[in-house]
């Protein structure tokens, strides 16, 4: 067991975690946080992305005690008191969420992106979403989406 | 007519808990009390088998092992009842599931698979569908490996190739196709407040898991449920049966929740895939480039067991003289059984494959005739009126000629006399 102290989504959490443990299983097992998804748990997929101190990271690669006194976001601390971050909201309006797999994954992807960059090219968001992959929706409104929330 | 959908744009009503990350599937429940399983999966394409669980049974937090001993009716799949719901003597491809292990946790799961003896005696497989359909082939299941034999007879192809200009003959292939929906197989499994034995999965098909998972039971339909979460994409892959009856079973004798959620490697190899087909074509033409003969056979490997071959089939049969009016047709559509992962419905069901065939054919048509790609098209297909191979009347509206003229419209396709 090792212990960590770490930031989730602004809250503080001490905990006591196996050394085989990964990011995800904190998040999800531990803490709740199932927004947090598993789609290949090898950094193929990015559905498991989170944004861990700025960057974005698959949280299948990143081990538990790796995370120690970071800060990490995950699609749960998105949205304030009953609104929307505008990315979300894009994503709806856009009609870019079909069965949502890979949704939280990519907003937070796209929020990376944002953060740093407030006013990507279409070819900068492409990149920035590059490592997320979506089965359903063809990539197209997922753009769309992550352009109209890029003025917001 | 007041239309309130169509032709609007309408916020999806999932979308909300999606984007937040509220939305559940099945692996995001948690129950109190629950209890994690895992299948044993064959590692050997065609085999005799023995199991024995005494050993992994033993290990401190295993529940229960289950196999075929433990399934009253020992059998499902949505057409043919070909699937065991454990393998109870042989094996027909990598990746048969032989048993499941209830523990407290994953890691004991694995510790438990790790520790299931499985003897394979290995007999000859078949891998090559036209290998397959021969008499002397390994038998996949009974004495034939054929399941399905769809035939189209319209018109006379011997007249029609005799009065042909051009013949172009050619065989082609598509290969096997995973459907990879993002989110892998995943299932929970507990006793309702009214008693019925529940399973929260993510499926196509709620009402047919509900009718197998009784069946397999021995239950009557009204003491199971079944219950369809968030689906993570499914495109086909989530027809077939995968952890439904594994989870029923286990929650039944056990009265405890259970939960599994399949790896990507396991999803890979536990769910159907698109039909490898082999369609070989025989393509006349008069002068002009209209259409005067099809003669086609398709192939299709259905791997070790049914799944929607006959359907399939039967649509790439129905299928394969594409949107083209042709007076004479011949055309067999055969689905096969070989050791190879099974296969099933994936988006277009046996629609997708056949244009690879019948373009490449109109194409090679065209180019033999002196004809440009469009026009010989236009001469040939579909309007209001038209009769298919299967001898449908086409009576609606059809309105294909206009969708491909706008195509070259919009693409600029140069026509080949202007090309050249
Ligand atoms: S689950 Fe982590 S990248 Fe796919
Ligand atoms: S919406 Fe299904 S994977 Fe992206």
């Amino acid at each position: 067991m090792v212990k960590i102290d770490l930031l989730v989504n602004g809250k503080k959490h001490s905990l006591e975690v196996e050394e085989d443990m990964r990011l995800i299983d904190l998040l999800r097992e531990k803490l709740g946080l199932t927004g947090v998804k598993e789609g290949c748990s090898e950094g193929e997929c990015g559905a498991c992305t989170v944004i861990m101190d700025g960057e974005v990271v698959n949280s299948c690669l990143v081990m538990a005690f790796q995370a120690h006194e970071s800060n990490i976001i995950t699609i749960e601390g998105l949205d304030g008191e009953g609104s929307l971050h505008p990315l979300q909201q894009a994503f709806i309006d856009a009609g870019a969420v079909q069965c949502g797999y890979c949704t939280p994954g990519m907003i937070l992807s796209a929020k990376a992106l944002l953060d740093k960059n407030p006013n990507p090219t279409e070819e900068e968001i492409r990149e920035g979403i590059s490592g997320n992959l979506c089965r359903c929706t063809g990539y197209n409104k997922i753009v769309e989406a992550i352009n109209r929330a890029k003025g917001v | 007519m007041r239309l309130d959908v169509v032709g609007k744009n309408i916020l999806r009503v999932d979308a909300l808990s999606k984007v937040t990350g509220k939305a559940l599937y099945p692996e995001d429940i948690y129950m109190e009390n629950m209890l994690y399983g895992k299948t044993l999966r064959s590692k050997v394409p065609h085999a005799y088998i023995r199991v024995d669980t005494s050993k992994a049974e033993r290990i401190d937090g295993v529940i229960k092992i289950f196999t075929h001993k433990d399934v009253p009716k020992n059998e499902y799949g949505v057409v043919l009842k070909d699937h065991e719901v454990f393998c109870s003597q042989k094996v027909r491809r990598i990746g048969d599931p032989i048993a499941f292990v209830v523990a407290k946790d994953l890691k004991t799961c694995h510790l438990a698979l790790e520790n299931i003896r499985v003897e394979y005696e290995e007999i000859e497989g078949v891998f090559d569908p036209i290998e397959a359909m021969k008499d002397d082939a390994p038998k996949v299941h009974g004495d034939s490996n054929i399941i399905y034999h769809f035939k189209i007879r319209k018109g006379d192809i011997k007249e029609g190739f005799k009065n042909s200009h051009v013949i172009v003959e050619n065989t082609y292939k598509t290969h096997m196709v995973d459907h990879a929906f993002l989110q892998p197989e995943s299932g929970v499994s507990f006793i309702d407040e009214e008693g019925r034995i529940t399973v929260i999965v993510a499926t196509q098909y709620p009402h047919y898991d509900r009718e197998e998972i009784a069946s397999a039971l021995n239950m009557p339909e009204e003491s199971v449920r079944v219950i369809n979460a968030n689906v993570g994409g499914a495109f086909g892959g989530r027809e077939d049966i995968s952890l439904q009856i594994h989870l029923a079973l286990a929650t039944k004798e056990l009265n405890r929740p259970v939960k599994t959620v399949y790896s990507r490697e396991e999803s890979f190899i536990a769910h159907a895939k698109r039909h490898p087909m082999i369609m070989k074509y025989k393509t006349g033409a008069d002068r002009d480039g209209k259409l005067l003969a099809l003669e086609a056979e398709i192939i299709g490997d259905s791997g070790a067991y049914a799944s929607w071959a006959m359907n399939v089939l039967r649509k790439s049969g129905v299928h394969a003289s594409g949107p083209y009016e042709i007076p004479n047709v011949k055309v067999d559509s055969i689905a096969v059984y070989t050791n190879n992962p099974f296969t099933g419905a994936m988006r277009g069901f046996g629609a997708t494959q056949v244009p690879i065939a019948y373009e490449q054919q109109m194409d090679i048509l065209a180019e033999k005739l002196g004809l440009d790609p469009i026009s010989i098209r236009l001469k040939n297909m579909f309007r209001k009126g038209s009769v298919t191979a299967t001898g449908q009347v086409l009576t609606e509206s059809v309105p294909l000629q206009e969708c491909l003229e706008r195509v070259v419209e919009r693409m600029d396709f140069p026509r080949r006399e202007e090309a050249y």
